[in-house]
C-alpha cells in the first residue's frame, strides 16, 4: 500500500490514539507492519494501538469504510461513522431467553439505514450523537439494508464530529401510500385519512412521562391505529393528511406512528371510509404479515384440535390446560365452546379462531346443549359433531389477523357461511370464457 | 433473528381429475420441512388438493382395525383416485360411514407412484376429511374448479407470449409465488404445451352442469375420459413407512424443542408436528408408541421428554 492508500488507516489509528502520538509515527508504524513484516492491515492496526497507549481491547476493522448509501446489504465487515437518528432499548425474546437489545436509525450525509447492536452491554447511544461503529455487518430485509452491530464490532462516540444527516435524504424515501397497502419494514410512508376515533394515553417512555394520542385513521382501502407522539388537536372526523410517518409492527400487525418528524394537515376534502371490511385473499396476507378488520371467504379445511368445548380461568379468560391455568394455577374453570379452523381460499391458508357466539350461529349447536351432549356421551363427541357440521363448508370470517412462524391466524369476530350465487357467477365465468376462445 | 422461511400450510388446490392425473412432474422435497409436489400440465404446483363429486365406489383393502379404503370420487371428466388408511383416522371413520352413491368433498395431500412396467405416474389423493355434501355444494366446488382451471389456461397462454418471464412477472400479472414457480416450472419442464381442448372440454362440461338451461358450447362433445385401470397402491408397506418417518421427525423435533431440560412443551410440539404433516391424532399414536419403546416420557402432562 502507498501512502495515500494508507492515509484513511492513519487517520483512523489517530482517532483512536489521539494527540498521544503524531502522525508520522503512526504512518511509519504501518509502513514496517505492512511493508516489512507483510501483517495484514487488521493485525498491524491493532498492534499499533497497543503500542502506543490504548490497552483496552479495540476492534478494529479490516480497513473497509462505507457511507450509508454505498452499503448494499451483504458486507460481513464494515466501519461507519454515522450520527444516531433514533434509538430505542428492546427487550426481545431469543430462543426462549429475553435479551436487551439497542436498535433505531443511523444516517450520515448520504443516507439512512435502521441498525441493531446486538449486545449492548451497557452501552448506551444518545440520539444525535455521532459515534464511530466498527465491523458491524449487513443484511438486507423488505430491500433495505440493516446495519447490525454484534459481538466482534464496536461503538466509539466521536464527541468533536459533527454531522448532517439531511432531512431530504429520509423524506426521499417517504411514499404516497393507501392504507389498505401499509405493510411492516416499508419505511417513511404519507397517507391521507379520516380520524375515525382518538384517545389521549399517558405512557412512561424511558422513565419520562409522556401523552400518546392514539386511535384510528382510515381511507377507502382501510383501517389502521396510529399513535401521535405530539398532540396535534386530532379529533375523530377530521381528515388528514399526515406526512414522514412511519411504521411500526405488533404481532405483525402494521401500525402508523406520526413521530417527531411527521407533519400533520388538515384538509378540505371528503375521504369514503371503507366498509367496516375489506376482503382480501390469504396471499394477500402473507405479503402483508396481518391487519385490523380483514374479511376472507374460503372452504374450512380442517378443525383443530382445541376445538369444541373448553374449560377457561375465571380471571383472565385463557383457556385452561388440564385444569389448570397457566397463571393462576388450578381454578374453577368456566366453560365455553370454540372452533380452532383452517380456511383455505386456493390462494393460501390462514387459522383462524371463532369464539363462541359465533360457533354456536355457524353449526347451529349452543354451549347448552354440547354440555348436555358431553355429559352423556363424552367431550369428544361434541367435538366429532362440530368438525362434522363445519368441514369443507364455505364461510366468510372478518377479525384482526397477525402472523407468525407458521403462517397467518385470525381472531374472528364474525363468521357466516356464504350463499353463493351460482347462476350469476357461472354466467359470469361463461360469458369470459366465450368471449376469449 | 429466525432463518429461513416461515413452515405455512399448503394451499389446498381445486383441481378436476383430468388435470391432476394427467401430471406427470413431481418435485420431490430434498430437504426435510419441505413439502414433495406434483405439477400440473397448466403449472399447478400441488401438494394439498380440495376435491368434490360423487363417491363411486368404495372398498375396505384392510380390516376394521385397520381400514384401508380405496374408493374413487367422480367429477365432470374424470376420477379421482382415494386411498385413506389408519394414519387417516378422521377420515377412514368418514369412510366406514359413506354409503356409494353420494356427493362428497375431500381435502388431503397427494400423492404419485409409478406402478411397475408404466412410465406414467398415478397420482392418488389421500384425504384427512371427507364428508357427505349436498349438490348445493357440490356446484358451488365446480365453480371454483372451473374458475380456477380457466385462470391457469388464460395465464399459460399470457406467460408463453412474454419471452423468458421470471417469477415477479408473474407475480405481477396477479399470480401468488407459489402459482408463479408452479406455471414456470411446467412451462420448463414439459416436453409440449398443455392440450387446451382437454381442459376447455372440462371446464365445459362444468358449466353445462352449473348453467342447465343454457346451451352451453365450446365445441365438444360431453362424455368422461379415458380412465386409467385398477391401481392399487401398497397402503400397508408405506404406512409402515410413513410410521418410521413420523417417530423420526417426532425424536428430532423433541430434542430440538427442549431448550430448557424440562422436555418439549406439548403445545408446541403439537404445532410444530402439524407443520411436518404429523397430525394431532398421529402425535398422539407416534408418541405412545415411543412411550412403549422407551425413548421418551412425560415429566408431566404439558411436556414430552427424551429419555
Amino acid at each position: 500500500m502507498n501512502e495515500t492508500e494508507l492515509a484513511p488507516h492513519v487517520a483512523e489509528i489517530k482517532k483512536v490514539l489521539g494527540d498521544t502520538v503524531d502522525e508520522e509515527t503512526i504512518l511509519a508504524e504501518l509502513n514496517r507492519y505492512l511493508n516489512d513484516y507483510h501483517v495484514e492491515i487488521t493485525a498491524a492496526k491493532r498492534g499499533i494501538i497497543r503500542k502506543y497507549g490504548k490497552s483496552d481491547t479495540i476492534a478494529t476493522s479490516n480497513g473497509v469504510s462505507k457511507k450509508i448509501a454505498d452499503l448494499n446489504g451483504t458486507e460481513t465487515s464494515v466501519d461507519l461513522l454515522a450520527k444516531v437518528v433514533f434509538v430505542t432499548r428492546k427487550e426481545i425474546t431469543v430462543k426462549g431467553l429475553s435479551k436487551t437489545i439497542l436498535s433505531g436509525i443511523l444516517g450520515d450525509d448520504s443516507g439512512t439505514a435502521s441498525f441493531t447492536v446486538w449486545e449492548p452491554g451497557s452501552v448506551e447511544l444518545d440520539k444525535g450523537s455521532v459515534y464511530q461503529f466498527r465491523s458491524c455487518y449487513c443484511k438486507t430485509w423488505n430491500d433495505k439494508v440493516q446495519v447490525n452491530i454484534g459481538r466482534n464490532g464496536s461503538i466509539t462516540p466521536m464527541p468533536d464530529v459533527s454531522m448532517e444527516v439531511p432531512n431530504s435524504n429520509i423524506s426521499l424515501t417517504s411514499s404516497d401510500v393507501s392504507i389498505g397497502d401499509i405493510r411492516e419494514g416499508m419505511g417513511s410512508v404519507n397517507v391521507k385519512g379520516k380520524i375515525l376515533s382518538v384517545e389521549a394515553r399517558k405512557i412512561t417512555s424511558k422513565g419520562v412521562e409522556k401523552v400518546v394520542y392514539s386511535g384510528m385513521i382510515a381511507d377507502s382501502t382501510g383501517k389502521i391505529q396510529f399513535s401521535a407522539w405530539h398532540d396535534f388537536g386530532l379529533k375523530e372526523g377530521d381528515v388528514i393528511s399526515a406526512r414522514n410517518c412511519y411504521i411500526r409492527a405488533w404481532k405483525s400487525i402494521p401500525q402508523l406512528n406520526i413521530g417527531d418528524r411527521a407533519t400533520v394537515d388538515r384538509i378540505d376534502e371528503e375521504i369514503d371510509v371503507a366498509t367496516t371490511d375489506t376482503l382480501r385473499t390469504v396471499d394477500e396476507i402473507v405479503r402483508i404479515g396481518g391487519g385490523l378488520d380483514i374479511t376472507i371467504e374460503g372452504t374450512i379445511v380442517d378443525v383443530k384440535s382445541g376445538s369444541g368445548l373448553i374449560k377457561r380461568c375465571p380471571q383472565c379468560r385463557r383457556a385452561l390446560n388440564g385444569g389448570t391455568c397457566t397463571v393462576h394455577g388450578t381454578v374453577d374453570g368456566v366453560p365455553d365452546l370454540r372452533l380452532k379452523l383452517v380456511v383455505d381460499d386456493g390462494t393460501g391458508a390462514i387459522g383462524a379462531v371463532i369464539n363462541r357466539r359465533e360457533t354456536e350461529e355457524l353449526t347451529g349447536v349452543s354451549l347448552d346443549s354440547a354440555m348436555a351432549v358431553a355429559s352423556q356421551k363424552g367431550e369428544a363427541v361434541v367435538a366429532r359433531d362440530l368438525m362434522r357440521k363445519a368441514l369443507l363448508r364455505r364461510i366468510r370470517i372478518t377479525g384482526n389477523v397477525m402472523s407468525d412462524d407458521y403462517g397467518p391466524s385470525m381472531i374472528v369476530r364474525s363468521a357466516k357461511g356464504i350463499e353463493t350465487d351460482l347462476q350469476a357467477e357461472a354466467e359470469k365465468l361463461l360469458a369470459e370464457v366465450e368471449a376469449s376462445i | 433473528m429466525t432463518s429461513g422461511r416461515p413452515v405455512h400450510r399448503e394451499t389446498a388446490w381445486r383441481v378436476f381429475a383430468n388435470e391432476l392425473n394427467a401430471s406427470s412432474l413431481e418435485i420431490k422435497a430434498t430437504e426435510e420441512k419441505m413439502p414433495s409436489y406434483v405439477v400440473s400440465h397448466l403449472g399447478a404446483k400441488i401438494n394439498r388438493v380440495l376435491v368434490a363429486g360423487t363417491l363411486t365406489e368404495k372398498i375396505n383393502g384392510g380390516t376394521d382395525d385397520e381400514p384401508m379404503w380405496r374408493a374413487r370420487i367422480q367429477d365432470v371428466n374424470g376420477q379421482f383416485f382415494i386411498n385413506v388408511g389408519r394414519f387417516q383416522p378422521e377420515a377412514a371413520a368418514a369412510m366406514a360411514d359413506l354409503e356409494a352413491p353420494c356427493f362428497v368433498a375431500a381435502v388431503g395431500r397427494v400423492r404419485s407412484y409409478t406402478p411397475q412396467g408404466s412410465d406414467r405416474p398415478m397420482i392418488t389423493v389421500r384425504p384427512e376429511h371427507i364428508v357427505e355434501i349436498d349438490e348445493h355444494t357440490l356446484n358451488e366446488w365446480l365453480l371454483e374448479a372451473a374458475r380456477s382451471a380457466w385462470t391457469r389456461l388464460r395465464w399459460m397462454k399470457q406467460v408463453v407470449s412474454v419471452e423468458d418471464a421470471k417469477v415477479p412477472d408473474l407475480i405481477a400479472m396477479g399470480m401468488t409465488p407459489s402459482q408463479a414457480e408452479g406455471m414456470l416450472y411446467a412451462l420448463d419442464n414439459y416436453d409440449s404445451m398443455p392440450d387446451s381442448e382437454a381442459y376447455l372440454k372440462t371446464i365445459q362440461n362444468a358449466l353445462r352442469r352449473l348453467l342447465p338451461e343454457k346451451d352451453v358450447d365450446f365445441g365438444f362433445p360431453e362424455g368422461v375420459d379415458d380412465i386409467p385401470e385398477e391401481i392399487d397402491v401398497d397402503g400397508s408397506r408405506s404406512g409402515a413407512t410413513d410410521k418410521t418417518a413420523m417417530e423420526d421427525m417426532v425424536l428430532r423435533l423433541l430434542e430440538e424443542l427442549d431448550t430448557d431440560g424440562k422436555g418439549a412443551p406439548r403445545d408446541e410440539l403439537e404445532r410444530r408436528a402439524e407443520a411436518e404433516g404429523i397430525s394431532a391424532i398421529d402425535l398422539e399414536e407416534v408418541s405412545n408408541s415411543l412411550m412403549d419403546k422407551g425413548l421418551v416420557y412425560e415429566p408431566n402432562l404439558r411436556y414430552l421428554k427424551l429419555i
